[in-house]
């Protein structure tokens, strides 16, 4: 049987189902953000190959510049296609929602609210767009409410104090992000799975959980102490267990990539011109 | 109980959203209110609550003639905690622009559709331009995001309204075509142009440029009529008292043949 590139069976095999939720990063210079981008390359890369195609979803934020700027200033300069669907700014850049998100290697959601997240997918039917990109093994991924979102349920403060929403529940069980972050966030999360919301995990800022596929998800974190926790409930009694996390290391900035770069280019040539033996 | 009288004003485009100098639509919403110093409450949801535009609704409405506030449903923790209480307490809410598809969305989400019919009905005015004016209406032609579409807005006036008419347009055009398909009667309104309602007729129609006008589009016998209606300019020149509406351009529901 032929096997593509990536050592998939083409076609006849449904492709993996990938979903990365982490609790909380910015995409700023420092180590643990760059650790994070470096993650969501990788698996961009991993069916894009060379130059995959990611694209933000800045809705939970309403669209902010900041947002959208910030995405761009860690992208823009790396391996990649960047791009961002931004619904509240269609009437200025109109584009093919459907194609452009089905063209996607890796699909980004940010943070902002989770309610207005939701709602605003519905009204323009973006989310059945997204399960299908989910089912089309293009990776989803996304942090704060745009990690929630692909659960059941998650701890939103849409509304200002943190309490239950649901998501849109492509994957089991529910979510808190910026778990021992925010302590009442926390506090809301164990009392509602107590109360009968569905298990899940608990993710600090620079933890992560990864699904490939059916199964378990395996735990990331690209800070030293964040954690990822499993959350169960029995009878009302309420179990929180760390998980056992890869951590991710930080890549060299930027600037030190490009002095690599540089370095590696100079020692080649010369090699070739037989200075260095 | 003296219920006050329930008010709309939808502005084809225009105010501080649109006519940066030209005052003359917010002026007048702020003269309806009555008040001396009226309390204004902006939603900015359409535009996904971008800050610059907060910036400019607050500049436009400034301390010295009312009393501004804004609901950010992106921000919620910032704002005021009941929202309910907050609207009813206003004398006007004013709507901004941008993609009226997101505005529905989040509003639904955070039950401010029926709040604001209960403000509308309480005699809160309600007043906004682009997606701030298609909202009001029991439908919409939206020109946001590529094809003009066709959608239900809130339902407070039971028309069809279309704002930025101009001649020509892919959004005039479509407009046509939708009454043509079944779409209910209803308004348009040029840029500079605004449709004030009063309950859930048409009050008058007033302008911030003197060429700007309203109208009314119907369908008869498989054809689309539209009627310019009589526009009253705010601007300099004299007042010119506004003639009573036309018979045909009542919106009274016809009685029952």
């Amino acid at each position: 049987m032929p096997v593509d590139g990536n050592g998939r069976l083409p076609s006849a095999t449904t492709p993996v189902r990938r979903v990365l939720a982490l609790g909380g990063h910015e995409f700023s210079s420092r180590p643990a953000d760059r650790a994070v981008c470096e993650l969501l390359l990788r698996l961009a890369s991993e069916h894009g190959g060379k130059r995959p195609r990611i694209c933000i979803l800045p809705t939970a934020s309403g669209d902010t510049s900041e947002q959208i700027s910030s995405f761009y200033a860690a992208f823009g300069e790396r391996p990649c296609e960047p791009s961002d669907v931004s619904l509240f700014r269609l009437g200025r850049r109109p584009l093919a929602l459907r194609d452009h998100l089905l063209a996607q290697h890796l699909i980004y959601v940010g943070g902002g609210s989770l309610v207005n997240l939701l709602a605003v997918w519905e009204a323009h039917d973006v989310a059945s767009i997204l399960s299908l990109a989910w089912r089309q093994g293009i990776v989803l991924a996304g942090q704060s409410a745009g990690a929630m979102c692909w659960f059941e349920a998650g701890i939103t403060k849409s509304s200002g104090k943190p309490r239950p929403a649901a998501g849109l529940a492509l994957l089991h069980g529910s979510l808190c992000v910026h778990y021992n972050n925010e302590p009442e966030r926390r506090a809301a999360y164990l009392d509602a799975v107590g109360d009968g919301m569905p298990s899940g995990y608990g993710l600090d800022d620079y933890a992560g959980l990864l699904w490939e596929g059916e199964g378990t998800p395996s735990a990331l974190t690209a800070r030293r102490g964040a954690r990822a926790y499993r959350v169960t409930s029995q009878e009302g009694e309420v179990t929180e267990s760390a998980l056992p996390a890869r951590f991710l290391p930080a890549p060299a900035p930027a600037a030190l990539r490009e002095d690599i770069a540089e370095f590696r280019r100079i020692k080649t040539m010369r090699r070739r011109a037989g200075w260095l033996g | 109980m003296k219920t006050a009288a329930r008010q709309i004003v939808a502005f084809g485009g225009g105010g501080f959203s649109m006519e940066s100098g030209n005052p003359l639509l917010d002026d007048y919403v702020l003269g309806l209110t009555k008040a001396e110093r009226p309390r204004v409450c902006f939603l900015p949801s359409a535009s996904g609550d971008a800050d610059h535009y907060v910036v400019r609704f607050y500049r436009a409405f400034a301390a010295h003639r009312c009393e501004a506030s804004h609901i950010s449903l992106f921000r919620r923790e910032q704002g005021p905690a009941d929202l309910r209480r907050h609207l009813l307490s206003q004398d006007l809410i004013y709507v901004g622009g941008g993609s009226v598809v997101s505005l529905l969305g989040v509003w639904r989400a955070h039950g401010i559709d029926a709040i604001l019919r209960e403000a509308w009905e309480a005699g809160v005015i309600l007043c906004g331009l682009s997606a701030g004016s298609l909202c009001w209406f029991e439908e919409a032609v939206s020109g946001f995001h590529g094809e003009p579409q066709r959608l239900h807005g809130l339902g407070l006036l039971p028309f069809s309204n279309c704002v930025h008419y101009e001649r020509g347009s892919a959004r005039c055009e479509a407009y046509r075509r939708f009454l043509r398909e079944g779409m209910c009667g209803g308004y348009a309104a040029e840029d500079g142009a605004a449709l004030h309602f009063t309950g859930e007729e048409l009050s008058r129609v007033v302008a911030s440029r003197p060429q700007a006008r309203g109208y009314r589009l119907d369908v008869a016998g498989g054809r689309v009529v539209e009627m310019q209606i009589a526009t009253a300019f705010l601007g300099d020149r004299p007042p010119s008292p506004v003639a009573p509406l036309p018979e045909a351009l009542s919106t009274a529901l016809a009685p029952a043949a």
